[in-house]
């Protein structure tokens, strides 16, 4: 299965593929983490919060490929991406386990995927380096296979996601 | 000497270990430093009181990754509405990982902020293994880091502190499974219920 997950509405049309999913973030009703570690330590697996995101974070762990895109601040993601990501803790156990040679949390039921992240409203390459980062981390957190980082415009990025998008038809 | 306020962005504040280390800062400060936590609706009110202060203490946990929600957004509340005098901004920040390390990328953010919007970036003390240190005899250890943290803001010679359980990474896995075991003990959840593969299911 292949996901978009976008912090903004875009002009696309996922209903024309089966495969692909697409979430519109900023449509969706998501709370905050509240940090409790209900969905560790007392529903495993499930979020105590019972709104939109779980309904999000199940798409997240069962697609092979994913896009995201987000408004970058600070050199990470904005409120809207950065709220969905804290609330797909479930997909992860509370148990440790040591992962290229350093400690991360074992993953549930979550694929192997390649990511694309593409990534408007930065200010500089230290922006830019920061981000990178992050999506470095995110990569061994987020059982990323390979991924790519695209900075973009907001004015540009629907049209980048139209383009996998039609990359993704064509597989 | 100036005065310090400790602003927690941890989702769950009151309860946070981030308020437990800001606790520890407190007693070293002897009444020279003051603590908030960072709530939806209160940031007006926080980026009011800050001209009181020379220094900020932002103290929280690692969250995906980066800094919290809750930081990200009383942040921006700043960029809108800075102080007249914009106080040094030094970051306590804790991971349950063992490689402080880990906490990097957070820190970045806010050294990013600072410099976007004209703050002086000032301390770190990143913690590893901060789910379970303090409650362990390797407190010790926090405490004196906690200790160098304040000192180094009360005299405005700023460093950069780490602190972790000073065991292997096996033994740590060890420990944390051990941890995660008896938390869900308490909410009557066995360890195999608790390593479910299942999300949602």
């Amino acid at each position: 299965m292949k996901l978009i997950l976008s912090d903004r509405p875009l002009d696309i049309r996922p209903e024309d593929f089966k495969e692909i999913k697409y979430i519109d973030l900023s449509s969706l009703n998501i709370s905050n983490c509240v940090g409790c570690f209900g969905c560790w330590t007392k529903t495993p697996g499930k979020c105590v919060i019972r709104d939109d995101a779980v309904s999000v974070y199940p798409l997240i762990a069962q697609s092979d490929e994913i896009i995201y895109v987000s408004r970058i601040k600070y050199g990470g993601y904005d409120t809207v991406m950065k709220t969905m990501l804290e609330r797909a803790i479930p997909v992860q156990q509370a148990f440790i386990q040591i992962l290229d040679g350093e400690t991360h949390h074992v993953q549930r039921d979550v694929a192997l995927k390649k990511a694309k992240i593409m990534a408007y409203g930065c200010t500089n390459e230290e922006e830019k380096d920061v981000f990178r980062q992050l999506i470095g981390r995110n990569a061994k957190n987020m059982n990323f296979k390979n991924h790519e980082v695209v900075f973009t415009s907001e004015e540009d990025v629907c049209d980048m996601v139209s383009k996998e998008v039609e990359k993704w038809e064509k597989q | 000497m100036g005065k310090t306020i400790i602003l927690n962005g941890s989702p769950r504040a009151p309860k946070s270990n981030s308020k437990r280390y800001a606790d520890i800062f407190l007693e070293h400060s002897k009444g020279t430093a003051d603590y908030m936590d960072i709530r939806k609706n209160n940031h007006g009110e926080i980026c009011e009181m800050l001209d009181g202060y020379t220094d900020v203490l932002l103290a929280f946990p690692l969250y995906a990754d980066g800094i919290p929600v809750t930081l990200l957004d009383f942040l921006k509340a700043l960029e809108s509405a800075p102080p007249d005098k914009k106080p040094v901004i030094s970051v306590m920040i804790n991971c349950g990982f063992i490689e402080s390390s880990q906490n990097d990328t957070a820190i970045r953010m806010v050294e990013l902020f600072c410099r976007q919007n004209g703050y002086t970036f000032g301390s770190v003390l990143k913690i590893g293994s901060g789910e379970a240190i303090l409650d362990t005899p390797f407190r010790v250890f926090v405490n004196s880091k906690i200790k160098k943290l304040y000192t180094s803001i009360s005299t405005g010679k700023y460093g950069t502190f780490d602190v972790a359980m000073p065991i292997s990474k096996s033994l740590f896995v060890k420990a944390s499974t051990k941890f995660w075991i008896e938390y869900g003990k308490k909410n009557g959840v066995t360890e195999k219920e608790m390593r479910a593969m299942e999300i949602e299911g």
